[in-house]
């Protein structure tokens, strides 16, 4: 999974999110780090929602415009807690590895 | 709010780069997302933004990438978009094939001329590689095997690693025409090299952008024999050709490129023409791009013969017996084309 997709799935796993309610949640989770275009955002989630892992949710109308939400499946709910446990396991073996090396205080 | 409408042209109209069916789906949803992200919600401010805001070069480039991503589909693409994309990654496979064939013409010559092959006899003089006595020769070796390289990190499926060094492969040659242009050191019209550069350096080296996350993957073994393969029944005769005397039957680069590519054509048309359905029309797509990319090039490298109107006679017979191999060809292609099947449907809301 890709860093866009792990953050795009987090942003929903709290509820549903419009196109740009995910890319102001994506830059607020990483931290600034993953700044989503609006052309990189759709195509995660045409890509999400191919294999199942999202699903429209509801439209509302906003200024004139609809605005459609989307949130998570439970296959997406599943594949976001595996990754997660994955990105948790290799984090906690690169601490372990810098404790080792005395790169990083122990604790 | 008619002003609210020119910003929302602009980018309805960047949106036209992807392919109708996406649009059709997503358009008002990634422009309603595309407006949030620039208004503010302070009325002076967005009135500015509506009249004389564009959209940014990244959104565009975003879009534009999501576009190539598109039109070069992957499995779950509509037939003929994914058709395109089978077609572009297997020319670029092809393509590559050929530059790394080069390459390893050049390795063996080497190590032929360094008698690492004791059983072999010492190369004629005329074939033995020089060592590189300075660092622009070292470095066009150094490209030689970088293609090599290249190659096998394609059909290893390590697209991305594989693009990186085709791409520092091709700065050299750039490097070389780009001082050959403005120091006037090099012939005119010098036609030839640069369409070498664009064809069948810089072409392919960005269409490898067609092997991305959702393209099938081709099988590796195949393509890996297909240069040792390539080497002995293409390049291995015309050596035998030119160690016997008979160096004029040996045809040029683009030449051999229009010959080889017109081999293919004709062991590719029983399939072509029997209708069968097995038969996606993809491969014969990969030999019209093919086609394309070597009947360009053979028409831009004639420009290096205009001296001789006995070459220019061989490279238009060349390109004539393309085109009829290609036309014979050209409706199993279209078979790619035809019947697009929809995209699989969006779930509506609710």
């Amino acid at each position: 999974m890709t860093g866009q997709a792990f953050f795009v799935l987090t942003a929903l796993a709290d509820g549903p999110r419009h196109g740009y309610g995910i890319v102001g949640e994506v830059a607020e989770l990483s931290q600034g780090r993953v700044t989503l275009k609006i052309g990189s955002l759709y195509g995660v989630l045409d890509r999400l929602s191919a294999e199942g892992l999202i699903e429209p949710d509801r439209e509302e109308a906003h200024d004139g415009r609809l605005r459609r939400y989307y949130r998570l499946t439970q296959d997406g709910r599943r594949a976001l807690a595996t990754e997660a446990e994955l990105r948790a396991a290799s984090a906690r073996v690169v601490r372990a590895r810098l404790r080792l090396t005395g790169t990083e205080p122990a604790g | 709010m008619s002003s609210d409408l020119d910003l929302e042209d602009r980018y309805r109209r960047v949106l036209r780069l992807l392919p109708g069916y996406y649009r059709d789906e997503w358009e008002e949803d990634m422009v309603a997302a595309f407006l949030d992200s620039r208004l503010t919600g302070d009325l002076d401010e967005d009135v500015y933004v509506v009249l004389f805001g564009r959209p940014s070069w990244q959104e565009v480039a975003s879009v534009a990438g999501l576009a190539a991503r598109l039109y070069l589909g992957g499995a779950t693409a509509p037939r003929r978009y994914f058709a395109w994309g089978q077609a572009t990654r297997f020319a670029v496979l092809a393509v590559t094939l050929v530059q790394a064939t080069r390459g390893l013409d050049v390795l063996l010559l080497t190590a032929w001329s360094r008698r690492l092959f004791g059983w072999l006899p010492a190369p004629p003089a005329g074939m033995v590689a020089a060592m590189p006595s300075s660092l622009p020769s070292a470095v066009w070796y150094l490209v030689a095997y970088a293609w090599i390289v290249a190659f096998v990190m394609l059909a290893l499926r390590y697209y991305r690693i594989a693009q990186f060094i085709a791409a520092l492969a091709i700065v050299p040659d750039l490097v070389t025409l780009l001082q050959g242009q403005f120091t006037g050191r090099l012939p005119a019209p010098y036609v030839g090299p640069w369409a070498f550069f664009f064809l069948l350096n810089l072409a392919p080296v960005l269409a490898m952008t067609a092997f991305h996350r959702d393209a099938p993957s081709a099988p590796c073994w195949p393509w890996l024999l297909a240069l040792p393969a390539n080497y002995l029944l293409v390049v291995v005769p015309l050596l035998a050709l030119d160690l016997n005397g008979n160096s004029a039957w040996v045809p040029d680069f683009s030449g051999l490129y229009c010959i080889l590519v017109t081999l293919a054509c004709l062991v590719r048309l029983p399939l072509a023409r029997s209708r069968q359905a097995a038969s996606s029309g993809v491969w014969s797509l990969t030999l019209v791009l093919l086609a394309t990319d070597a009947g360009a090039y053979r028409i831009f490298s004639i420009a290096d013969y205009l001296h001789d109107r006995h070459l220019i006679n061989v490279g238009l017979a060349e390109l004539l017996i393309l085109l009829v191999a290609v036309g014979l060809i050209a409706s199993d292609a279209a078979r790619a084309q035809a019947a697009a099947s929809a995209p699989p449907p969006y779930p509506q809301p609710g």
